[in-house]
Formats: structure tokens, sequence, C-alpha cells
């Protein structure tokens, strides 16, 4: 990975995070501000991303969705990793008998359409950012869960770590010190991935009309409430899903740099 | 009748028929029919789970019903009742009995002759729990049962006079089946209804399509089509297209030959093509509009119930989403309805005035993010949304008018459901704000959305009455009006009817349910019936 | 779509105990399986019943209801159903499908070689162009490396329905090459197989171009050099094969992925499948209906596992280890 490459990545992502933090400094308008008979223009220089059915403004909607896009990738992804890697632990630490049972429990969410865990969860608790997000993380547990089992199982017979076996440390100093570390580190990458796959995830249940509220402005519900004007007026999904690509990139990239960085190490 | 379970669409007025209809392609350019050949039609609305519209009864029912079954009556583009598989009815004068002459030398397409058993059998079938019917079963209410006087004439006894039987008995949901076919097992039947119509239905493949092939011994035309004898088209192929955007792409690629469900910017994009004619049909009964549930607060005061209509910026709303392909309504019914009555002053957006009745009503203070309170209790209002029976564009509008009746300082919150939920909220009185399309032909439908009878849910959890008006002078005045044939009288009583509905601004009218049709020019003749408007292809040709 | 899965380490047992175990297992999951989907179609708002009577906000009378309930049994206390359900369900019974009116069985028989036969083409397709991007971006030099990256991260990055919609708008409306909508013949599957086929190829491309460099850099492809090895014979013979191990582990995981997939691009391009019949099952509260498809979907991802498992014995060039307990799946 060359250096230039990271340095455009965290440059994305620092603007993506100001966006979400302050996102009136960059677009001082109302995202939810309607001008219905100024629907569905081009861009322009008075809004460079064009406006959507309601005349609002796409550039604003974008930037002021930053935040609630943002959330839903890296929560659905916390949620996910963090279910996984109980599960994972337990999985590859516990005696055989917990082993057993996770493991069995894994292949049972494992075998399961991610979809219709998502489309379950959210036709039970209602549709909306919150449940959206918990849904996309229960859907992708199942895979952060096999990739940490299979590396604490590997990591497990690691010599460092029969050592620190031999010299008596408990459990907990085994996990902190030694396994965590390990495990954790090459999940990172993965775990950049999902950020952007989480935010197109949450898009999906959008098109099948379980996404996020209207009319709040995230990018997958955007690029979903576009998808009937597509052949008419392409900016209102090209711009959402611009950014939601950009996301995915400044993560990805700014993921492997990081674990170029920890190999060299 | 009733809800259909999807999108739908379009504008004001009926049109075009078969003569001159100009196909600028290859031959016939004279305007004479050509027989043969295969038309593909493809449907957005769901697919059908039984082609018997008996059963249950809802719009997509009627659509493909219409190709295969007929009813005893039909109706004309101007409104009145025609013949169809009856020539002549009259009722009694005590008004509790009708005595329908039957159309002679017509048979079922399995051989059955339709004689007035036909007709004791299908009633019959409807009134059967076992059946599940619902929209035929609301509309047979009154009847008591069905005599064969001759084996020509059939005599329907009532228990009270019914204005409406005539519009009831032209609806898809009540056509005639072949008794022969009827006593076969429901699942059966569900697959291929046995009917009279000019074409047969032959195979159903789920979730796919389904195959119909033409009626060679057709006979039986209602008295407004424009030819005899069997039908032009060898065959129809009923498709499912559930996407509206591959739709309309199959429809450009002439992959198919006609599309409903037409969106609003797809209508635009299509005037463009010399290729594709726009049919616009607006369904009959009720228009779409959004009922205000009175049973609740903050709703159970009228001055609420105005001030919410007045801040509601509609008419922009549906200049910037629909393009001109629909058109404002200030009713309670269809525009094709005609004893509907319009009432443009009561529907003004006037947001001086929202503020007023609020303030005049006790929501006099505003929080922090501008809703206005009331004892503590912010001024919110649940609004759930089927998204599988408004279309985008009208997803779009409720944000519009959220968006406007915030700065009145109400709080919508949207809730987009699936139908099942949908039903759900609407079943446990969790809804301050809902819009429900209803299709029926005659001004009876306002009966049914607006007697208080309608507030009482059906075993299933289904009501119509969703605005919950319980008016015992608005119940009288709509019985009185089920019970009169006098016109006259009849037009009166529903005049007063709808002037305390849209007076007790317990619904907001937005526009007639949208109902566009757009076909490929090298189809000739396809019309919509004036009953329920859906498509005929009986009259259909292809000059390809 | 979620996120590729790296192999679960390959089982070195005997092949009978081996078997024996995966047979218990996958009889445990489908039991697991159906009891998770019966209680939580159940938990949720709409009435089954009413599936059968024309669907929800059906005005069916209070006896209709009736009937339709103790027809399908569902007036029984709840658990009751359940046990009714299992029985049948072991005897091989999928029951009645509510909505459909037909035997979950024939539903599904008719649905699943489409849906089998699109998720086939899709997962080959997308090896296949996951294959060229890792192959062009190793040996293309740096400038082929940044521009097949970029590619895999953005096609990764593309929602289905996108994806369809636009393929439909450029290649039948704009170029008018292919079909719209699903018709009968090779022309008609095109444009569906590129749809879930692009977003997949996206991450394989990552995860084998990874591998694919690990492989090149390891002594077993210095060695092959050293022994004067073709360049393409290296990477043809021995880097590829290095490479494909990851992504044969992704396969079982793929199939799940193609499967959601195939709830979207079925639906846009009207083919029928079961995807599209899982969708319109779940807003009917047609219980029969998605358990049966949720079994068939496990069993097939159950099924793919068990395969790749066995290729990974085959394929994978370290060796057997010597003890039986390095690890179970």
């Amino acid at each position: 990975m060359s250096r230039p490459a990271v340095i455009v990545a965290a440059a994305v992502l620092a603007f993506l995070v100001f966006a979400a933090l302050f996102p009136g400094v960059i677009a001082p308008g109302d995202p939810l501000a309607i001008h219905p008979l100024d629907s569905f223009r081009a861009p322009s220089f008075a809004h460079p991303f064009g406006t959507d059915e309601s005349g609002r403004d796409i550039f604003t909607r974008i930037i002021h969705g930053t935040g609630a896009s943002l959330t839903i990738g890296l929560s659905a992804t916390a949620i996910g990793v963090g279910l996984a890697l109980i599960l994972g632990l337990l999985s590859g630490l516990g005696p055989r008998w917990l082993d057993f049972g996770t493991t069995r429990f894994l292949e049972v969410l494992f075998a399961f359409p991610g979809l219709l865990l998502a489309l379950l969860f959210i036709v039970i608790y209602g549709p909306g950012v919150v449940t959206s997000t918990i849904a996309v993380g229960l859907a992708t547990a199942p895979g952060y869960a096999r990739i940490i089992r299979s590396q604490v199982r590997v990591v497990r017979r690691a010599p460092y770590l029969e050592a620190a076996l031999v010299l008596g440390r408990s459990p907990a100093h085994r996990l902190v010190r030694h396994l965590l570390p390990n495990v954790v580190g090459s999940l990172f990458v993965l775990v950049t991935l999902g950020i952007g796959q989480s935010i197109v995830w949450a898009s999906s249940l959008s098109y099948l009309g379980l996404g996020a509220v209207p009319p709040a402005a995230e990018w997958g519900a955007m690029l979903s409430a576009g998808r009937t004007y597509l052949g008419s007026f392409w900016w209102m999904t090209f711009f959402p899903g611009l950014f939601i690509v950009l996301a995915a990139v400044g993560t990805t990239l700014l993921g492997r740099g990081i674990q170029q960085g920890t190999r060299l190490r | 009748m009733k809800r259909f379970v999807a999108p739908l669409i379009a504008i004001a007025s009926v049109a075009l028929l078969v003569a001159g209809c100009s196909t600028t392609s290859t031959g016939s350019s004279d305007g004479k029919p050509v027989a043969g050949g295969t038309l593909v039609y493809a449907t957005g609305d769901a697919e059908p789970t039984c082609l018997d519209p008996h059963v249950g009864g809802n719009y997509p029912q009627a659509l493909v019903a219409t190709q295969y079954l007929e009813s005893l009556v039909s109706k004309n583009k101007a409104g009145d009742i025609i013949p169809w598989l009856a020539t002549k009815w009259s009722e009694s004068a005590d008004g509790l009995s009708w005595d329908f002459t039957l159309r002679t030398g017509v048979k079922f397409t399995d051989g059955t002759p339709f004689e007035a058993d036909a007709v004791a059998a299908n009633v019959a079938h409807l009134q059967d729990p076992a059946t599940a019917s619902s929209t035929g079963y609301l509309a047979l209410q009154k009847v008591t049962g069905v005599t064969a006087v001759d084996r020509h004439t059939a005599r329907i006894t009532l228990s009270s006079p019914d204005s409406a039987l005539l519009d009831s008995l032209s609806q898809p949901w009540l056509a005639i089946e072949s008794p022969t076919a009827l006593k076969r097992s429901q699942a059966v039947n569900c697959e291929s209804p046995v009917g009279t119509g000019p074409f047969v239905v032959t195979k159903w493949t789920h979730q796919q399509s389904i195959s119909l092939v033409r009626n060679e011994g057709y006979t039986s035309p209602p008295a407004d089509a424009a030819h005899t004898g069997a039908a032009y088209l060898k065959a129809i192929d009923w498709r499912f297209l559930p996407d509206s955007v591959s739709r309309y792409a199959a429809l450009t690629a002439g992959t198919v030959d006609v599309i409903d469900n037409v969106q609003p910017d797809t209508l635009v994009a299509a005037k463009k093509s010399k290729d594709l004619v726009a049919l616009d049909a607006p369904r009959p009964g009720a228009s779409n509009r959004i009922e205000l549930n009175s049973s609740i607060a903050p709703f159970d005061d009228a001055r609420v119930r105005e001030a919410f209509i007045r801040s509601a910026n509609v008419n922009d709303a549906v200049t910037s989403l629909f393009f001109g392909t629909a058109t404002r309504s200030y009713s309670a019914l269809s525009s094709v309805e005609k004893l509907g009555v319009s009432e443009p002053k009561l529907f003004g957006y006037d947001q001086k005035a929202a503020a007023t009745l609020l303030d005049a009503a006790g929501w006099g203070t505003k929080n922090a993010d501008g809703y206005r309170t009331k004892n503590g209790t912010v001024l919110e209002l649940d609004f759930p949304v089927s998204t599988n029976q408004s279309i985008p564009a009208e997803q779009s509008l409720f944000e519009q008018l959220q968006a406007t009746s915030k700065q009145a300082g109400f709080k919508v919150n949207l809730h987009p459901l699936d139908l099942s939920s949908w039903y759900g909220a609407l079943g446990k009185n969790q809804y301050n704000l809902v819009s429900a399309p209803y299709t029926k032909v005659g001004p009876d439908v306002l009966r049914i959305l607006f007697d208080s009878a309608g507030t009482k849910p059906a075993p299933s959890g289904y009501f119509a009455n969703h605005s919950q008006v319980k008016d015992p002078a608005l119940d009288a005045l709509l019985e009185k009006a089920a019970q009169t044939s006098d016109q006259t009288e009849r037009a009166s009583l529903y005049k007063k009817a709808q002037e305390i509905v849209l007076g007790g601004f317990y619904i907001l009218p937005l526009y007639d349910q949208q109902n566009h049709f757009l076909r490929r020019s090298v189809v000739s003749g396809l019309r919509a019936m004036p009953t329920v408007s859906t498509p005929t292809m009986y009259d259909a040709w292809l000059s390809r | 779509m979620a996120l590729p899965v790296a192999a679960a380490p390959p089982v070195r047992r005997g092949p009978l105990p081996w078997l024996l175990l995966r047979l218990g297992g996958v009889v445990f999951v489908l039991w697991a399986v159906a009891t998770v989907t019966f209680f939580a179609i159940r938990l949720i708002p709409g009435d089954p019943a009413e599936a059968v009577l024309g669907g929800p906000g059906s005005q069916a009378s209070a006896a209709a209801l009736a009937q339709v309930r103790a027809d399908y049994g569902l007036d029984l206390p709840l658990p009751l159903q359940y046990l009714h359900y299992l029985g049948r369900l072991a005897a091989g019974d999928l029951g009645r499908s509510y909505s459909l009116r037909e035997p979950v069985g024939a539903v599904i028989g008719q649905n699943l070689g489409g849906t089998l036969l699109l998720a086939l083409l899709s997962l080959l397709t997308a090896a296949v162009i996951a294959l060229a991007l890792a192959a062009w971006s190793t040996r293309g030099g740096r400038w082929a490396s940044a521009v097949t990256w970029v590619l895999e991260v953005v096609s990764a990055a593309l929602p289905h329905f996108w994806l369809a919609i636009s393929l439909i708008l450029l290649f039948s409306t704009t170029l008018g090459w292919l079909p719209p909508v699903s018709v009968p013949g090779p022309a008609g599957l095109v444009l569906p197989v590129l749809t879930l086929a692009i977003p997949l190829a996206g991450f394989l491309g990552q995860v084998m171009r990874e591998s694919l460099l690990d492989a090149l850099g390891s002594p077993f492809v210095l060695a092959a050099r050293a022994r004067g090895e073709s360049e393409a014979g290296v990477f043809w013979r021995h880097a590829l094969r290095h490479a494909a191990i990851p992504a044969i582990g992704l396969a079982g995981w793929a199939f799940g992925a193609l499967i959601s997939g195939a709830v979207v691009v079925e639906t846009i391009f009207a083919r029928p499948g079961i995807g599209r019949s899982l969708l319109s099952a779940v807003q009917l509260r047609d219980v029969p209906l998605v358990i049966g498809v949720v079994l068939v979907v496990a069993l097939g991802y159950m099924l793919v596992t068990t395969l790749t498992d066995l290729a990974d014995r085959l394929i994978d060039p370290r060796p057997a280890p010597t003890t039986a307990h390095r690890g179970r799946s």
C-alpha cells in the first residue's frame, strides 16, 4: 500500500467524520426543508448535487446524513463483531461442551439467510435506524464469529501461549495479553470492510420498505428512495451511492494501511 | 370494492377507444381490427392468491378476472347501468325483490349452460362462509336468497331495499361462474375458475404468469363493447412484474405490450415516445385521501383536525411529485362517481388559520423544537404508511405534508410498515392519520367508510371507517340513501352525507385512486371497464 | 452480503465418523432452524389465517376464520401446533402453503431450480471475474494493482437493487442488447447473473489477491522458480492453487449471500425462485412456506460447506496433521 493512498484515505475519513460531527459547518442549510416547486433539479451552482423529489438539497442531505449512515455502519459492525467476539472466544477458549454448544449455535445462525434474520427482526420491532442497525449487526455476526473462532484456535496453539500456560498465567491474563491482540489484529481488515457493507445492507432493507424512517437523511434510504427515478434523474442515486463508496474505500484503505503497519513491526 | 394490495397510480379521466387510435407502425393503419396474436400484459399489482374473485376479493383479482369472468350487468362511460349477462331487470314495488331476465344461448367454458340456477349457485357460493368472500359477501348483505322463476329469470330477494344492488352486481367480485366448476374443491377452483368470458385460464405458473386463450364460442359481450363474437387476440400472457423500473423497461424494449401501475415520472417520459400510448382510468368509489382518526386525541377535537388540514400543502406536493398526471381532489368520492360532492374551499392551505385554530383548541404553547404542546403533551400524530399500498410518490407526498404541518407545530411520525403490520397498527387503534384506498362501484362506498357500524372491527380485526366517524345523523342519511331508488332524492341524501364528512374535517382528499396504463402502439382497442376501471382485452387487437 | 469468512480449519478425521458427525449436525441445525422460524413468525403481528383468506386486512367473516383455523390447526395452543408441525416435518411433510394453497414441497420444487441455476452461474461468473482481476493485479504492476483494487472495492459496495436497475437501463433501455426482465433462454439470465456476480467478485477478488501475494512470496514458489519453472507455470500451478483455498472456504458464505441477494434480484427481474417466495411468504405470514424455504436454504448451505471441507481435504497442499483433534467444524 502506497503512502499517498493511505493519506488520501485518511483525508476522506477525516472529512466524513468532520461532516458527521459538524454538518452545519459544511452545509448550513436544513436537510429537511422542502421546496416542492424546486423538485428534481439537476446539479447546478445553487444545488451542487441537485434536488430530490421534494426539492430538498441533496448535498445538504448527504452531509447531514453522514452521522446516521456512519452510525449504522459503525454500530452494526460493532454489534456484529462484539457478538462474534463473545461467541468466538467462548467457542475457542471454553471447555469442550461450551465449544460444542456455541459451534452448533453458530451453525444455526449461519444457516439462516442473513436477509431473513434482518427482515424478521425489523418486522417484530418496527423499522427505524436503531432496529436496522441491530438487524444488520445480527445478520453479519455469524460471519465474524466464524473468523474469530478459527483464529482463536490457531492462536491458542501458538508457542507463546503454550509458554504462558506453562508459566502458570491465569486465563484472564492469557486472554487479555496474548489472545485478544492477535485475534483483533486480523479482524481489523474485515471490520473496516464491514462498515461500508453495513450501510449497503441497510439500504437493501430500505429497498424492501423497511429501512430508516422518513424524512431522515440517511445514505442508504436516499439511495433506495431515488431508485424509482433512476431512469429520469440520475443524481438522486449517484451522489448517495458515491458517498457510500467513499466511506467503504476510505475505511478499507485505512484498514490495510494499519494492517501493513502492524505487520512491519 | 376495497383496498388493493399494491401500488397504483395516475390521473383523471378515461379515454381512448378503438377506432382511429392511430397506430403509426406497420399495417392496419385503416384501423380495421386484425385477429390473432398473443398480447403480453405485465402487472405491477400483487399476484392474487386465488383467481376466483369470490374468494377474498381484491383489485389484483379483479384485474385478471375481467378477462375470463362476466357479471350480470355493466356500466357505460356515462355511468349508467347497461345489460351484460342479464338483458333486463325490474324492481318490485316494495323494493324487496328484483327479477333479472338472463341472456339466452350463453354457455360457460366448461359447457354448462348459463341459467337462473347458476345465479343462485353463485350467490350461495359468495354467502358460504367456507368461500371466505369478503368483498362480494359485504355487497350481498341484504340478499336473502335467489330463486329461479324460470330457466332464464332469476329473482333476488332482499331483507330491505338496496339502491346499490345493480352497482354491486356490476363488479368483478360478484361475477358469475360455472355452477359445475364451483362444486370442485376451492384449491382447484382458485387455479382455474370457469366463466363465460372472452378468454379462458389455461395455466397459472405461480410468481410468473397466467396463460389465457381465446374462448372460441364466446357470445356475451357487454352492451358497450365494440364488436361481437370471439375476441381478436388468440391468447394473453399475463405476467407479474413487481418492480416499476423493470416493468417500464420491458415495455420500451417490446418484451411486453401493456403495463399497469405506471409511475408519474414514467408517464412523462412515455409521452415523448411515439411507440407508447397512455390510458388513464381512475378507480371508482373513494378518492385517495388521508383519514383523520377522530376517536382519539388530538383529533377528537374538530378544530385540531381542521388545523391539520389547513397546514397541509397538498397542492404543491401533487404538482411536484405527479408532474400533472394527477388532479387534486376535494371530494370523498372518485371523480368518476356522478354523485360526488367537491368542496375546494374547505381544504385551502392556510398556515395562519391553522395557528389560530390550534391556539383556540388549547395547543397554544410551543416547545424548543417548534412543536405545539398542551399540558406537557406534544402535538404528535402517528401515521402508519403501507409500503405495499402507497406508491413512492405518495410516500414522498406524506413526507412533504409532514414538513408543512411541522410549520404549524404538528409532529407527524411516519411509520413505513409491511401490509400485515400496517393492518395490525390499525386494528390496535394506534394511528392518528392513515391513507387506505377503497374501490367500489357507486356512492354506497360512503356507507362502508363513514357509517358508525364501520368502526366495529370484523373478526379479522379489519374495519373500514378509519376516520371513526360516529354520527347518528350521518348513519340515518346513508341508510336512507341506500334504500331510496328515487334518483333525485338519493342524490340529495348523498350530498348531505358528504357535506357532513367534508365539513367535519374527517378526511383530507388528495386525488383519485391513480390507475394508469401504458400500451405499445401496436395494441389497439384496449379500454378500461367503466365499472371498476380494469382493462378488458376483448376488443383489443395487435397490428404486428 | 456480509463478510467473507475464512474457512474453519479442515477436519482431519476418518471418513466414516466424520460423515456421521456431519449428518447429526445437519439434523440438529435443521431442527433448530425450523423451531426458531416457527416461533419468530408467530410472534410478529399478523394473522396467518388471513393469508389463506386473501391476505392481510381481509374482511373475512368469523365463520370463515374459524373454518380456516380448524382446517389448518391454527385453533390449537401454540406448543401443540409446534409439535404437530414437527411431527409432520419428521415424516418429511412440509405442510401446505397458506397463501398458495399448494404443498410447500411442490412450491419449492417449482422454484428451487431457478434460484440454484442463478446462484451457481453467479458464483462461477464471480469466481472468473475475481480470478481475472487478481491475476491482472499481481502480474500487471503497480498501476494495474491500483485499478483493480478500486474496481473491487467499488463493486463490493454496490447494492443489488441499484446495480440491477442500472444494468437494465444500460443494456436494455439504452443499448437494447438484452431483455430487461427474465425471458426463457440464456439471454434472460445475463443481467440477473451479473447483478449477483459483480459485488461478489469484488469480495472474492480482494481475498484472492491477498493470498496470491502471500503465495507468490512463499518458499515453495521461490523453490519452483529456482527449479527453473516458467513464470506462468509458477503462477498457474502453484500460486493459484494456494489462492483458491480461502476462496473455496468462502463458498458457504457466498451461498448465503447469493440467496439474500436473490430476494432482490428475483423481484426486480421477475424471475420465479425461492428468494421471491421467501419475501412474499414473510409478508403474508405464510408460516409453512417460510420454514420450508429456510430449511432448504439451510440444507443447501450445509451441503456447500461440507463439499468445501471435502475440497479442502483434496486441494490443501499442506501435510495432514498427525493429531486428530486439531479442529472440528
